[in-house]
């Protein structure tokens, strides 16, 4: 490549070591930078390169996916890359500080455990460290582009305490929507159709109201269930109502190659194809596990307010967007 | 015991009481049990002892390199400290090695699937799954993807086709080196075609020996299924393997479409087979004409093949011009349809919920409930009665 940037011309330097060539593997180890065929050969299409025989891999590092950076012109690139560490340094400490606060199962240890990844190095000599923590934290997203794409909630687990001891038996003899197998499950289960809603009601008087499809609906759904039971003839009270999760889900619309989502966002990526088929991505700021799969659908979890799930779709929109270049 | 007396000035100890191993001071004069000396902490547990031991058979079983073995001891320590893993089971903990086991391969690239970990274990995938995640979680360990092309020469290892043997049919035996590298080809071709992303791999890379195995001597192998030919290399067949197979052909037979001199044969699933090396050798070129770019913006690139004679710009032009299908729908082949995971390609039929409606947005959740809508839950006193009846309810 000619005219070629800072980046560019460091890249090269780096692909000038690597001995890339010798491996007869077109499925090479993991490391960012190594090709994996599928980003090559549409790389090619990018770089409007002669057809290559994938035998031979590229020596120079214009196949390298980079499209995990935003949308930068040539002479931007090396100003973005500073920003995109800096931002990074910012991220990481931000992520640090609430690791010490938090103890919730969200967190993502695994994202500063690189001690522990033996990262096998390619045939000759290693890739060039500085370009490691190009990886950022949190993505970062062009200035002013948004997805124009709205997750859908699909479903709310809100909490309520009823503040009254309650005899199980009775409420399943006296209501008509009511199951109760002790044997199976220590509590009543309870639906009502309007809004379409399960209820799982304890002796203890605490009630769990899953299945609305947004805040109101789920605290409206327990207010319901709530005046059930007091028809039934206890003094149900309604405190402490919380929504526990949200649940939300929407579609980008374009396949995603989840393998190579994976190598670039390993921190916070878990995608084991043997298991599940989707990829499990826990993402730090918001603290949300979002479930993305090959045909662009993407499921959100975990929060507590619907700004979260906006938020972690906004954020992970650019990268997935990234990933379409290359299909 | 006396107390140690230190100089403030220079530090240095000027006199040590007698050193004892217990937690408590021994003003109280108690016996100590071996359970509150520090000696129990510099011992391994008995449980600690066997579950290293049998962490070492494992590697040994594999034949796994020594490094191996002391990563794994090293992660199963760790990981038997840990709060969530300490009082579980022993199945689980034994499961733990596992898991610690192959969390070390993968970090190595050495292609170990949980399949084959599983069934050494003697133990449900589902179990497994759930303490490698929780192993994974709570090490903080990252744990790189599988290596496909190390995958295809491990799994290929335990194909019995390469030796003559008493039940394998001479023209059925075939060389190794040829068998790998067609299969690592087809294999590739897979993961560019998304038939890999999102799937289980060892069906994938079954599927592709068995097409490179026939195509390597079609003549004598055509015949031969794919449940006789597993049968005869000594691997199982998976269930996914079948549809692998499907769509690795329907992919070929498209390709071959685009292989001029092979337009005048009419392609099916059997006869594709033959020219697969063909196909695999300029595929780049023909999986571009195959098939549309779903983007539209994107150029449709009509470049010269190496090597393909013949007119594939007359014919890709003109099945081109037909213009690039929508991306849902089913084009027969010859046409190019998007290049697209089949489960794109083939939506499901499933009830799509509807986006709120403006109702249901205007609910505020402070709505006055009427007794009616209530009432309607509750059961009459002649269902009540009846109910008691039946259920001989107190």
């Amino acid at each position: 490549m000619d005219g070629a940037s800072p980046l560019e011309r460091y890249l090269e330097r780096c692909g000038g070591q690597d001995d890339l060539s010798t491996s007869p593997q077109l499925f090479t180890p993991m490391s960012p930078y190594d090709v994996d065929l599928p980003i090559q050969t549409t790389e090619d299409v990018l770089f409007g390169s002669q057809f290559n025989q994938p035998k031979e891999l590229p020596t120079d590092f214009s196949s390298v996916d980079l499209s995990f950076l935003p949308d930068i012109t040539q002479d931007s690139k090396e100003q973005n890359l500073s920003e995109a560490g800096h931002g990074m340094q910012k991220e990481f400490d931000g992520a640090i500080s609430s690791r010490n606060e938090d103890s919730s199962i969200f967190m993502d240890e695994s994202s500063l455990s690189y001690p522990d990844a033996t990262q096998p190095s390619p045939e000759a000599s290693g890739v060039c460290p500085p370009l490691t923590p190009m990886t950022p934290m949190t993505p970062v997203t062009p200035a002013s582009e948004s997805s124009g794409i709205v997750p859908q909630l699909q479903n709310i687990v809100s909490t309520v305490n009823l503040a009254c001891k309650l005899d199980l038996k009775n409420i399943a003899l006296h209501a008509r929507n009511a199951e109760y197998n002790p044997k199976r499950f220590a509590a009543v289960i309870m639906r009502i159709r309007e809004p379409r809603t399960t209820a799982l009601i304890f002796s203890s008087g605490k009630m769990v109201c899953t299945g609305a499809k947004s805040e109101e609906q789920s605290r409206l759904a327990a207010r319901k269930y709530a005046r059930v039971v007091q028809k039934l003839g206890f003094p149900a009270k309604f405190l402490d109502f919380k929504i526990q999760n949200m649940v939300g889900s929407c579609d980008v619309r374009f396949p995603i190659r989840l393998e190579g989502l994976v190598l670039t966002h390993q921190q916070f990526s878990s995608y084991e194809p043997e298991l599940f088929p989707g990829l499990i991505y826990r993402m730090v700021k918001p603290r949300i596990v979002l479930l993305i799969f090959v045909s662009g659908k993407v499921v959100l979890t975990g929060a507590k307010e619907r700004s979260e799930i906006y938020e972690a779709f906004e954020n992970i929109y650019p990268i997935l967007k990234g990933f379409k270049k290359a299909s | 015991a006396q107390q140690q007396l230190v100089c403030a000035a220079c530090g240095c100890v000027l006199a040590e009481g007698l050193l004892t191993t217990t937690y408590a001071e021994e003003e109280h004069l108690r016996e100590v049990a071996y359970s509150q000396s520090t000696g129990q902490k510099e011992q391994l547990s008995r449980c600690l002892q066997r579950g290293i031991r049998r962490v070492q058979d494992l590697c040994k079983v594999l034949q796994l390199p020594t490094v191996f073995e002391e990563t794994a001891v090293s992660y199963f320590q760790r990981a038997l400290q840990h709060p969530s893993f300490h009082l579980v089971s022993l199945e689980k903990k034994e499961l733990l090695g596992g898991c610690c086991i192959f969390v070390t391969c993968r970090q190595h690239n050495w292609p170990l699937t949980m399949g084959t970990i599983c069934s050494l274990l003697y133990v449900k995938q589902e179990l497994f799954a759930s303490v490698y995640l929780s192993l994974q979680k709570e090490l903080g360990l990252s744990v790189p993807a599988l290596s496909l092309g190390d995958l295809v020469k491990t799994h290929l290892n335990s194909f019995r086709l390469f030796q003559h043997a008493a039940n394998v049919p001479a023209p059925f035996v075939e060389d190794k080196e040829k068998m790998v590298a067609r299969t690592m080809q087809i294999v590739e071709l897979a993961s560019e075609t998304w038939l890999v992303t999102g799937r289980h791999p060892i069906p994938i890379v079954t599927a592709a020996a068995f097409l490179s195995w026939q195509s390597l001597q079609p003549a004598a192998r055509l015949t031969c299924t794919f449940a006789r030919f597993c049968k005869l290399a000594g691997v199982d067949l998976p269930p996914p393997a079948h549809l692998r197979l499907k769509e690795l052909l329907e992919i070929l037979l498209r390709m071959a479409s685009q292989l001029a001199w092979l337009r005048v044969f009419n392609m099916d699933k059997k006869t594709v087979v033959k020219h697969i090396g063909d196909l695999l050798q300029h595929r780049i070129f023909l999986l571009k004409n195959a098939f549309c770019l779903e983007d539209e913006e994107e150029q449709r690139v009509v470049a010269p093949g190496e090597g393909s004679p013949g007119s594939p710009p007359a014919a890709g032009g003109a099945a081109q011009e037909e213009g690039c299908p929508s991306e849902r729908k089913r084009q027969h082949e010859g046409v190019p349809r998007p290049l697209l995971p089949p489960c794109l390609i083939n939506p499901r039929k499933r009830l799509r919920t509807a986006a709120p409606s403006a109702s249901d947005s205007a609910i505020t959740g402070d709505e006055p409930i009427s007794d009616s809508e209530i009432e309607q839950y509750l059961r009459g006193p002649e269902e009540i009665r009846a109910f008691r009846k039946a259920k001989a309810w107190p």
